[in-house]
């Protein structure tokens, strides 16, 4: 809950995965927070917290643990609203960035902002004891920012040095945290209480936060808002298409990514599947509708 | 072999690292031998992705993508487990003509939302990276593919099932994220949006598919 009034928190995940990293966020997550906190804390139930299922439905409640969405009421107004940012803002300017920016432009962009994450990536990867990707993770940057030509270029990706994401909400997993309930940030997208916290050590954790020249900060922002949005730009477009109901897609896909992340891709814990017993696969069969005709 | 089976994801959790190093061990003895009994998942995945790359390749517009697509679907997975899977603890309260039009609809509705997801991967090739056995009945295929220009390789987990009409895939697993379990807990939130009823849901699939051709 301390969480809830932290100043503010530094990061976006536009949709599921390319996290992003934003220094000098200006400062529309916070009052949101509060008013989250005031709103349950204060008892208020109905109108800022979802309402537990009753004590005699255990598989519902059991559902509303693993979701984990106290806030969800909230979360989907917040979520409208950044939809509607989407719609209007940021996917006209991804749109054109795609579309005008020559490829190779784009992804020297790309390495650049990535290669600027280096310091926070290496850190993480320090505090989770991962020495390996520390030190593939420095020689990267040192590789990058010399022959790469100021990062622009991914030198060092060509040698085989990998890059991976590494941020202190994945820290903070692999010391044993939870995630924590969800949380729709405005504007920044889909995160949970530790990620949350995540987005604010990284943010200070993070050398380039204490640059003097605060306009590179700035356009750092608005640049990486927008690569991640263009990169990711039919996948978002498919997804809002194609779900019964976008919020808990973009939930169920955060949450997953998130878990894979801290797995750093290891395989994943899968739920066990339904077995279905071969005489009801027969009875299925039979009372199945007649095949329907070949298609053209 | 008899034992006292903990839960699934227990059993996953104990013999995942013993498995892949005997499977690294195994591959490194019988690299000359014979496809052996854990390489029938694999040919199967193999030729299944060699089949749907190939379609997203050679099919021109959206449509045929999903004739294709729906083809191939139908043919190699396990769509019943998947959609009783998929629609959780609701399946039990679910009456049969519920049940009957829902996995028409999930059929739908899987052609609507990835028939075209992937179409970037037109004839890439598929390297499998692991066959791991995670169950009684399955095996986890992992596998890689370049996406090319630039872009890391993508993962791609095959959950396949050994049933009475052979190998059938059941889950497939992108960068760590699941397809049944995303649309297992998009489900869930649309029926609990409509009150626990499952026509709710039912009604959102008919919209959203449209009617059938």
């Amino acid at each position: 809950m301390m969480l809830l009034e932290t100043e503010r928190a530094d990061g976006v995940n536009l949709g599921f995965g390319r996290r992003v990293r934003l220094t000098r966020t200006p400062d529309l997550g916070g009052p949101a927070r509060v008013l989250i906190a005031v709103l349950c804390l204060g008892s208020l139930g109905p109108l800022g917290c979802a309402t537990p299922p009753p004590p005699d439905d255990p598989e519902a409640l059991e559902s509303f643990r693993q979701t984990n969405d106290p806030f969800e009421p909230l979360n989907r107004v917040v979520f409208a609203v950044n939809i509607e940012a989407d719609r209007y803002i940021l996917k006209p300017v991804a749109y054109v960035y795609k579309e005008t920016v020559p490829e190779p432009v784009q992804e020297g962009v790309g390495n650049f902002l990535q290669n600027l994450g280096s310091p926070v990536v290496f850190l993480n990867s320090v505090l989770q004891g991962d020495v390996d990707h520390a030190g593939e993770t420095l020689l990267r940057f040192l590789i990058n920012s010399s022959i790469g030509l100021a990062g622009t270029s991914d030198v060092a990706g060509e040698m085989g040095f990998v890059r991976r994401d590494e941020d202190f909400g994945q820290t903070l997993g692999v010391w044993g945290a939870d995630a924590g309930p969800y949380i729709m940030l405005p504007f920044l997208g889909p995160s949970s209480t530790r990620d949350a916290l995540g987005l604010v050590v990284d943010h200070f954790a993070d050398p380039w936060t204490y640059l003097r020249y605060e306009k590179f900060n700035y356009a750092r922002l608005g640049a990486e808002i927008v690569d991640a949005r263009a990169r990711n730009y039919e996948l978002l477009n498919d997804l809002e298409k194609t779900s019964v109901d976008h919020y808990a897609a973009v939930r169920s896909l955060y949450r997953q990514d998130r878990r894979d992340a801290i797995r750093n891709g290891a395989e994943p814990d899968l739920p066990p599947l339904p077995d279905i017993p071969a005489d009801e696969e027969e009875l299925e069969d039979e009372e199945k509708e007649p095949a329907r005709p070949p298609a053209q | 072999m008899k034992r006292k089976n903990p839960p699934a994801h227990r059993r996953n959790r104990i013999l995942r690292r013993p498995w892949a190093a005997l499977l690294a061990t195994a591959a490194l003895l019988v690299t000359a031998a014979p496809p052996a009994v854990a390489d029938g998942a694999e040919a199967f995945i193999r030729s299944t992705a060699d089949r749907v790359f190939t379609s997203y390749a050679e099919e021109v517009t959206d449509e045929q993508r999903a004739t294709a697509f729906r083809d191939i679907l139908t043919a190699t997975f396990e769509l019943r487990t998947i959609a009783r899977f998929t629609l959780g603890r609701y399946w039990r309260v679910a009456s049969s003509d519920q049940r009957k039009e829902y996995r028409r609809l999930f059929e739908d509705f899987l052609v609507l939302a990835y028939a075209n997801r992937f179409r970037d991967l037109g004839g890439v090739k598929l390297r499998v990276t692991s066959v791991v056995t995670i169950s009684k009945r399955d095996q986890l295929v992992q596998s890689e593919v370049d996406p090319g220009s630039g872009r890391p390789p993508i993962r791609i987990g095959w959950r396949v099932r050994e049933t009475r009409h052979g190998y059938r895939i059941v889950d497939v697993i992108v960068d760590g994220i699941s397809m049944s379990v995303t649309q297992r807990d998009q489900f869930a939130a649309a029926i609990r949006s409509s009150g626990g009823k499952v026509d709710g849901l039912l009604a959102m699939l008919r919209d959203k598919t449209g009617p059938r051709q």
